[in-house]
């Protein structure tokens, strides 16, 4: 389980985060909405140590991440996907995908975990030697999630997984990736700005406005709560 | 003809010293952005290392591989100490404090190792070789610096591209953030590079030394020529530095051999003005800007 508590971030003077404490249960998906400049990828990019909280603490299983370095929280089985994707367009499609499970020794498995990508992802298959730069917008989505799976994390961090995705396509990426969590027991938290996809699939939802946490609740109560919705949610 | 060859052969051969410091150089630029000024003081350095070791009883061979050993040792000595606390700011801080360690090895050789022009041994002969009466334009030196130049060339290319460190090494340079989420020891990745590159270095002022004979400042040109090659190839390219490491060398034997040797270093100033005019990128530039 991750638990965020009295999380606390600035840049200079700007505060992104204020005190914000939720956790993310296992084998759940945990969405986290809110308007432009709430400041959900500050709180992913918090978790996965790219940046330093002034306050609070961020446990795994009871070990702090904060103050650890991106590529030791890594190590710990937290897997990221950036906003906009973040694939390296200068490696071939297959790099890519190794680079997930790469810092793992047993090379069998390093080559499993890409081959299941592969499954999940069709499309990629059939381009694994070409460039990532040649993939549209959906393919880059799909090899930046599946980079993320093969390494086989316990907390996957989803930064807007549905930015450029046509609505079909986030759908099933969506539902393989709601088998895979209650599969594996995966921890979930799925940023969105789409809130009525994100609800679809969560189990709880936390919202951010400005910095703080203004509701938690399930998300079908979230998404059930005009009021809420109209207030936060826009929709 | 027969002064063609013997230009041609001295122009592979000097190239071949210019494309392991163009290598070198680019391997760096890809790595931390960073132009490293002091690579030519850097193998000067460490083939005084050699000679020193050498003059004091060591066998050749071994000192030829201390001298590499030095190589990486003062690479990554270089990136940890020097590159690394100024990571974060303007890359010309960086830059400044390799011409810093430029003006620093260039000092400090004088006074360890004595400011006097020294012969340094060479390998092999470098008496052209014949083959049945026929003369050959080579020596078995020169085939032993194209041979070694080209084999570390290749063994760097195999770790870059067929190995799984090499994959990490090219992620972190890439695209460093990305590669940190993904569990990849940035840090020590450049590290390494870093070392690699001041390997190659190294290897290239072993290689020049004998020729060149061994002084503090007996890098600076070949750091210039070398610098020339992997602009024309681009900084981006391995393989566009070595071949315009290649066409420098070429070009400035040809014209050293034909209209004089004073001649040789505006030689170089004009290939290198007239490839930026007709591609300002390099001969083998990256015509796509770098995708965040
Ligand atoms: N590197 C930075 N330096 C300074 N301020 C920043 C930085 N990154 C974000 N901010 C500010 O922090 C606040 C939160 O930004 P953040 O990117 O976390 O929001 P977000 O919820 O992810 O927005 P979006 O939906 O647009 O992705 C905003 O006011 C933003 O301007
Ligand atoms: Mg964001």
């Amino acid at each position: 389980m991750l638990e965020v508590a009295e999380l606390t971030v600035a840049y200079g003077g700007v505060v992104a985060l204020d005190d914000v404490s939720f956790s993310v249960p296992e084998g759940a998906i945990t969405a986290v909405l809110g308007a432009n400049g709430a400041g959900k990828t500050t709180l992913v990019r918090t978790i996965s140590g790219l940046v330093r909280p002034r306050h609070g603490s961020v446990l795994l299983d009871g070990a702090e991440l904060v103050g650890r370095s991106p590529e030791s929280i890594a190590r710990l089985r937290v897997a990221h996907v950036p906003e906009g994707h973040g694939i390296v367009s200068e490696l071939s499609v297959d790099e890519n995908l190794r680079l997930g499970g790469l810092w793992r020794r047993d090379r069998a498995e390093q080559r499993v975990a890409v081959d299941e990508a592969y499954a999940l992802f069709p499309p990629l298959a059939a381009r694994r030697r070409g460039p990532a730069s040649g993939l549209s917008g959906g393919e880059r989505q799909m090899l930046s999630i599946g980079r993320a799976l093969a390494a086989r994390p316990a907390v996957l961090l989803l930064d807007e997984p549905s930015l450029g995705l046509a609505t079909r396509l986030l759908a099933q990426i969506m539902e393989r990736l709601g088998s895979l969590v209650a599969e594996r027991k995966l921890s979930v938290l799925l940023i969105e700005q789409n809130a009525r996809s994100a609800l679809s699939v969560a189990g709880q939802a936390v919202v951010l406005s400005l910095g703080r946490v203004v509701v938690i609740d399930e998300a079908h109560r979230l998404a059930g709560d005009e009021a809420l919705r109209h207030a936060y949610l826009g929709f | 003809m027969r002064a063609f060859l013997i230009y041609t052969v001295d122009g592979v051969t000097n190239g071949m010293v210019y494309a392991a410091v163009a290598l070198a150089l680019v391997m760096i630029w890809r790595a931390t952005r960073i132009i490293n000024y002091a690579q030519g003081a850097m193998a000067m350095f460490t083939t005084y290392i050699a000679f020193f070791v050498i003059e004091h009883g060591t066998p050749f061979w071994l000192g030829f591989v201390i001298a590499l050993a030095a190589g990486l040792a003062l690479g990554a000595v270089t990136e940890r100490v020097l590159v690394r606390p100024v990571e974060s700011r303007p890359a010309l801080s960086a830059v400044i404090l390799t011409l810093g360690l430029l003006i620093f090895l260039e000092a400090l050789a004088p006074m360890l190792f004595g400011a006097q022009v020294q012969s340094f041994p060479a390998p092999f002969s470098r008496i052209d070789l014949t083959a049945g009466g026929t003369q050959l334009y080579f020596s078995r030196f020169d085939i032993f610096t194209v041979g070694s130049v080209l084999c570390v060339m290749v063994l760097l290319f195999v770790l870059f591209q067929r190995t799984t460190i090499g994959l990490r090494m090219r992620a972190a340079a890439f695209n460093p953030e990305i590669a940190r989420i993904l569990g990849i020891r940035v840090g020590r990745m450049l590290t390494l590079g870093w070392a690699l590159a001041a390997l190659l270095g190294a290897l290239a002022g072993l290689l020049a030394a004998p020729v060149l004979f061994l002084y503090p400042t007996n890098m600076d040109e070949v750091l210039v020529f070398g610098f020339t090659g992997a602009i024309i190839g681009g900084l981006e390219s391995p393989v566009g530095a070595v071949v315009g490491a290649l066409g420098v060398g070429l070009a400035l034997s040809y014209v050293s051999g034909f209209l004089g040797s004073d001649l040789a270093p505006l030689g170089s100033l004009l290939i290198l003005m007239a490839v930026l005019m007709i591609r300002p990128r390099g001969l083998f530039g990256m015509t796509r800007q770098r995708q965040v």
